[in-house]
């Protein structure tokens, strides 16, 4: 009934609505019953509601109905906010989110009853009226104008979405009219016929049983107009006369048109209420299928690349037919369009780009469970929520922060007990930062708990068999958290691992070096931990040092490339059948770029020039037969039938056109880099 | 090609790799390009031939005949490249010649003969008689089969590494 695009909307709104409702609940449990945190969930609630039930999912629509109820109440303060009330929100809210999962997964497994009496189970069962009828029992109540309230202006808006028209209408009846429950009754009668009252003042039992003076009113909605509701309440006897206005709802919903794409006006609450900004901005946006924005993408990769074929092309004129009015044309106009390419590039990137609050979101949340499980106190701040990363790579660094957060909950905080004893404040502290650095994300977990300590790691690295006691006692402390990383490295007693089978940090870090990104651990034991991360600001541009080796050009990452050098064969020295060089004073193990690819020579060169690998501590030099230059290039995959190629990170086109390789410098890095110092010099 | 009546028909891009035909359906194949130069990759098994640039995408090349096992003849002037697609995967199959498109009718497909090369097996759907020749018809879906390459990939590097 309901096209793909359709639940699409529905599903990204829902799952807006369920991030406000969750942080919400956060603020009601440290805050207390804020009215306008309260009334922010209500609506929330009560939009998944209506929108659920018009989409025909009727658990969704129940359960919201329920949250709805329970929230009344504590709107009207017949209920208070208490920690076991939010565990039960919570549990509603997971409830909520397995509801979501069904109708993308197709399934349709989840019991909502358990949770729905859990619910109740906090109020008592009375029905209240959301009707402002005066209920005074016997007394006569005169017909007060309608209070509009929330929920009837929801009503009504949705109604108006599908051709209803809203009027408020008041009658009045002869004054001698005798029975005037019956000529209510017909008025009724008549208007319900086509439409419906959804409101009546006084209430419909009053109404019935006739306690009301000469008039009532009430809320219709008709697809009627005017003219026809008022004749046809004027056709029943002994009515004096009504009074019919149309109303409208306030336009100021986030659910408009299912239809187009383009939304309305959006208000977006920024901050939480008690952070003492309250920002209100009206932001205009359109909701674009990612898929654009990857095509979009694409085609900007192509300008790069033709931008560097012009740049060929006019060096190769002016070399031909040297400088003149037809070389500076030529020049310029590739000027202009590098310079509005590159614009381009960058609008575009941003696009693609999406506060890291959508991943940070789930965070907050996920502290309270783990340290209420843990009995831990935490307070858990997060700054630059608003920093903005792209979003394939906010896609992949969800799951790695989830694990470091936990890990840090879990192993990095003490338990109250432990911090007092260690003259610590009670409640440890866990600040998750996002930031720009450079030219890249930099996003930081710290805590100010028990830290780690490099012995404690060397002795457990030397039991796994990882390190043995020559070593252990060799390498420095820095060198020694890097094993926190190393696979099948585990200790229930420093680092959490998912599985039980000591697959944590390493996959947290190869997860990151799969974006092109890199972590590491700094730590004062006894003070606490900080895991920075750091990431590039998108995946498919990169700049590069290009070199040829025989007919072939290859790319370094730039990022990797700490300098070029040129040697003489003679400056090549051997360590255990190693090629070495040294360079000022260190000792840089070398090796051939032919040999990398296992099926070229290197030419060989009076002058040899050499680029120097590095990351972190650890460098290597390449040996390549020329260098070129530094270039932008566009990263390309190899696709999915090759997969994952060993040595190399990807291919770019050439400005010429041909295929140039890019070199997976991390991984060559990681696996023939030496750290500054470890050898002693040669000779 | 007689037509059976009430048939479907299908039509196949015939080829030639050395001395033997071989048939791929129309649907799975984007273009056909003259050889170009193949830009080569290190540690990846003997039939890929490497990547070429095809409009700003890059699309790997396979030699059928090098999987086959069939003595290469090089490259001539008929060699071409078919550059076939499914769902989302593109490479390109490196032919000694392209012939025609042929018409067939799916219920003339003789299952393929128990006995071939071990590897051949998978990616031959079938084959067709066609007058006084045999159309090997193969099954671009396996051509395709993206894992396998990967797999491979890695018993290449782990070799090399050791």
């Amino acid at each position: 009934m309901f096209s793909d695009a359709e639940v699409a909307v529905f599903l990204e709104e829902l799952e807006e609505k369920i991030q406000v409702i969750n942080e919400s609940i956060l603020i009601l449990e440290r805050e207390g019953g804020l009215p306008v945190v309260i009334q922010e969930i209500f609506r929330a609630a009560h939009t998944i509601k209506g929108s659920s039930a018009i989409m025909g999912y009727d658990k969704m629509a129940r359960l919201t109905h329920e949250l709805e109820s329970l929230f009344e109440r504590l709107r009207s303060g017949s209920l208070e906010v208490s920690t076991h009330l939010v565990d039960t929100l919570f549990e509603a809210m997971d409830t909520l989110r397995s509801l979501y999962e069904e109708i993308i997964n197709n399934t349709n497994g989840e019991d909502i009853e358990a949770v729905i009496v859990k619910l109740r189970g906090h109020y008592e069962e009375r029905p209240v009226s959301t009707l402002q009828t005066a209920d005074h029992g016997g007394d006569v109540v005169s017909g007060c104008p309608l209070q509009i309230d929330e929920t009837i202006e929801e009503v009504i808006r949705e109604a108006e979405l599908i051709g209803f028209q809203a009027y408020h209408m008041r009658v009045v009846l002869e004054s001698d009219c005798q029975m005037k429950e019956v000529r209510a009754f017909l008025v009724f009668e008549t208007l319900q016929q086509n439409g419906e009252i959804i409101k009546s003042m006084p209430g419909v039992e009053d109404i019935q049983e006739g306690k009301f003076n000469d008039e009532f009113s009430m809320l219709l909605l008709t697809r009627d107009d005017l003219d026809q509701v008022k004749n046809g309440v004027l056709s029943i006897a002994e009515i004096n006369s009504i009074d019919v206005t149309p109303l409208s709802a306030r336009e100021t919903s986030v659910q408009r048109d299912n239809e187009a794409l383009a939304g309305g006006d959006v208000i977006v609450n920024k901050d939480a209420p008690d952070s003492g900004r309250k920002v209100r901005q009206n932001i205009k946006t359109v909701r674009v299928d990612v898929q654009k924005l990857d095509t979009l993408m694409n085609l900007v990769g192509e300008l790069v690349i033709d931008r560097t074929r012009l740049d060929r092309f006019t060096e190769i004129f002016e070399g031909k037919y040297g400088s003149g009015e037809l070389a500076d044309s030529i020049a310029d106009i590739s000027n202009h369009l590098t310079q509005v390419s590159r614009d381009l590039q960058v609008e575009i990137m941003k696009a693609r780009m999406l506060p890291v609050a959508n991943v940070f979101n789930r965070l907050p949340r996920l502290v309270r469970d783990v340290a209420q499980k843990l009995a831990k106190e935490i307070d858990f701040i997060v700054e630059g929520k608003e920093t903005e990363l792209d979003r394939n790579v906010i896609e992949v660094i969800g799951d790695p922060l989830i694990h470091l957060i936990r890990n840090a909950v879990d192993h990095g905080i003490e338990t109250p007990e432990e911090r007092e004893q260690a003259g610590k404040p009670r409640t440890g502290t866990i600040i998750l930062k996002a930031s720009y650095v450079e030219s890249q994300i930099m996003i930081t977990i710290t805590d100010d708990g028990r830290g780690i300590n490099a012995e404690d790691i060397k002795r457990l690295a030397v039991k796994k068999g990882l390190l043995d006691n020559g070593q252990a006692s060799r390498i420095s402390d820095r060198e020694a958290l890097e094993y926190v990383f190393a696979p099948g490295f585990s200790t229930a007693a420093i680092v959490s691992d998912i599985s039980g089978r000591g697959v944590g940090m390493d996959i947290v870090r190869s997860q990151i070096e799969q974006i092109n990104g890199s972590v590491e651990l700094t730590t004062t034991p006894g003070r606490g931990a900080t895991f920075t991360i750091k990431l590039p600001l998108t995946l498919a541009i990169i700049k590069a040092l290009m070199v040829g080796l025989g007919e072939r050009v290859i790319a370094f990452p730039l990022i990797y490339v700490v300098e070029t050098i040129i040697i003489k064969p003679s400056d090549i020295k051997y360590i255990r059948h190693n090629e070495v060089v040294v360079v000022r004073g260190k000792v840089l193990p070398l090796i051939r770029l032919g040999e990398v690819f296992n099926d070229f020579r290197n030419e060989e060169s009076v002058r040899m020039s050499i680029v120097i690998l590095g990351s972190g501590d650890k460098r290597v030099g390449v040996i390549v037969d020329r260098l070129i230059g530094e270039q932008e290039i566009v990263i390309k995959s190899f696709g999915s039938y090759l997969g994952q190629v060993p040595g190399l990170a990807g291919a770019t086109i050439l400005g010429d056109g041909r295929v140039g390789l890019i070199v997976d410098a991390r991984t060559l890095i990681k696996e023939t880099g030496i750290e500054d110092g470890v050898y002693a010099e040669a000779n | 090609m007689k037509l059976m009546s009430h048939d479907q028909e299908e039509q196949i891009v015939v080829f030639r790799l050395v001395d033997q035909i071989y048939g791929i359906e129309i649907g799975a194949v984007i273009e056909i390009i003259r050889m170009e130069s193949i830009t080569r990759l290190p540690g990846t098994p003997g039939f890929v031939e490497g990547i070429i640039n095809l409009r700003g995408r890059v699309i790997p090349v396979i030699d059928l005949r090098n999987r086959f096992g069939l003595a290469v003849l090089g490259v001539t002037t008929d060699s071409r490249i078919i550059i076939v697609e499914t769902v989302d995967v593109t490479i390109g199959i490196v032919v000694d010649a392209v012939a025609e498109v042929l018409r067939y009718s799916p219920s003339g497909v003789l299952p393929p003969p128990a006995m071939l090369d071990g590897e051949g097996t998978v990616i031959i759907r079938g084959i067709i008689l066609d007058e006084d020749r045999m159309v090997i018809l193969l099954n671009n879906e396996n051509i395709l089969g993206a894992s396998e390459v990967e797999d491979l990939n890695r018993i290449q590097a782990e070799k090399l590494a050791v």
